[in-house]
């Protein structure tokens, strides 16, 4: 966190740029560059708190979640990411409480010739002929290569956190849950990346 | 930073100022005084009481010549000359047979209250000791002193100053005023 702060607050503003900005002010200015300067870094990093703080999950997350229940047949689990075109969905049990999530990493993970966990082993596998490795596991059920439990949010979490926690455990989606684990939503590598980019109208 | 290297100063002295700007400060404290000491041979010579005491040169200098610094806003002005005065009274009233405790304390006691209340102002120092060290005039005039001259001397001068620094495009004043 402070880490990541401090990387957005190594603003390159010299002691020369302050000196010609009080130039520009008419009349005498009780500070020097150098105080100048340290209050202008803190009140940099403030904003940058504030900014970083005031957008929360619940803002960028999208409500309409598809979800999976636990013994809903892999196949029926694949046709439903490729249909919405969607790379993970969210295991949940009847109550809405989140069990595990599924992505492609998943799949990938137990198609392979053992440790096979990317795209390319398993092209690289049906084009030596080796037939569909995803056939083994025509019979099995979402519980079964679900990764559990899933890394989840609550609607509080700021955003900032939200890309910490993407890029600390190498994930790209969480489920946001409320106090009691239910799903209320989910949160993409994109949710958080459009917030980034634009800081909408705030 | 080791006790000495912080000795050398870390930054530069700030940018001076345009010569309108030297022009200005010199004639609103030109006027500024100038009303003080007007009301002073009108009213105050041969009085009893005084109305121009040093602190008010000190004051000239933040009021006209450091127009936006906050040590130079009304809140400071009033507040820092008349609490500064009380204190100075008040040590001299308690250690007037040991003037070199009374001078210190006043000045001390000063800056502290002035600090706590914020109103910071440094003339505020020199307004305490006079109360201190100005003499059987000041001495006579007791409690008063924090009336005539600190609080209504750095009145006329807030006035002058509210006047004078609002005419020119580049200064307004004040930047706040509590």
């Amino acid at each position: 966190m402070t880490a990541r702060i401090d990387a957005c607050v190594a603003v390159d503003i010299s002691d020369d740029d302050i000196f010609d900005a009080m130039k520009d002010v008419s009349g005498y200015l009780d500070i020097t560059p150098g105080d100048f300067k340290e209050v202008y870094l803190k009140a940099y990093r403030h904003a940058v708190t504030r900014l970083t703080q005031s957008v929360k999950a619940a803002d960028v997350m999208t409500r309409q979640v598809v979800s999976v229940g636990e013994a809903t047949p892999l196949q029926e689990v694949a046709r439903l990411m490729a249909d919405r075109k969607i790379s993970g969905v969210p295991v949940v049990d009847d109550a809405g409480k989140v069990l595990g999530i599924i992505s492609e990493k998943d799949f990938l993970a137990v198609m392979g010739p053992g440790s096979a966990d990317t795209f390319m082993c398993v092209v690289a596998q049906c084009l030596l002929g080796k037939g569909c490795l995803a056939a083994p596991y025509r019979a099995k059920n979402a519980r079964d290569i679900m990764t559990s439990p899933a890394v989840t949010v609550t609607e509080g979490t700021p955003i900032m956190d939200v890309a910490s926690l993407f890029s600390e455990k190498k994930i790209n989606r969480a489920p946001v849950v409320d106090k009691k684990g239910v799903m209320i939503g989910i949160v993409s590598r994109a949710d958080a990346l459009r917030w980034s980019l634009v800081p909408e109208d705030r | 930073m080791s006790y000495f290297a912080k000795m050398k100063g870390t930054t530069k002295s700030p940018p001076g100022v345009s010569l309108t700007e030297v022009a200005l400060s010199w004639l609103g404290s030109f006027i500024g005084i100038t009303v003080v000491a007007i009301l002073q041979s009108l009213f105050f010579d041969g009085t009893d009481l005084v109305l121009m005491i040093g602190s008010f040169g000190a004051s000239a200098v933040l009021v006209y010549g450091a127009v936006k610094s906050p040590l130079a806003q009304p809140r400071n002005l009033l507040g820092g000359h008349v609490l500064s005065a009380l204190i100075g009274v008040g040590a001299f009233t308690i250690f007037q047979s040991q003037p070199v405790l009374a001078a210190a304390a006043a000045v001390a006691t000063a800056i502290a209250v002035m600090h706590a209340t914020k109103t910071l102002h440094p003339p505020g120092g020199a307004t305490a000791l006079i109360a201190v060290i100005g003499g059987e005039k000041v001495h006579s005039l007791g409690f008063l002193y924090a009336v005539v001259p600190a609080g209504v001397g750095a009145a006329v001068l807030l006035v002058v100053a509210l006047l004078f620094n609002n005419i020119p495009k580049g200064r307004r004043y004040p930047e706040f005023w509590y």
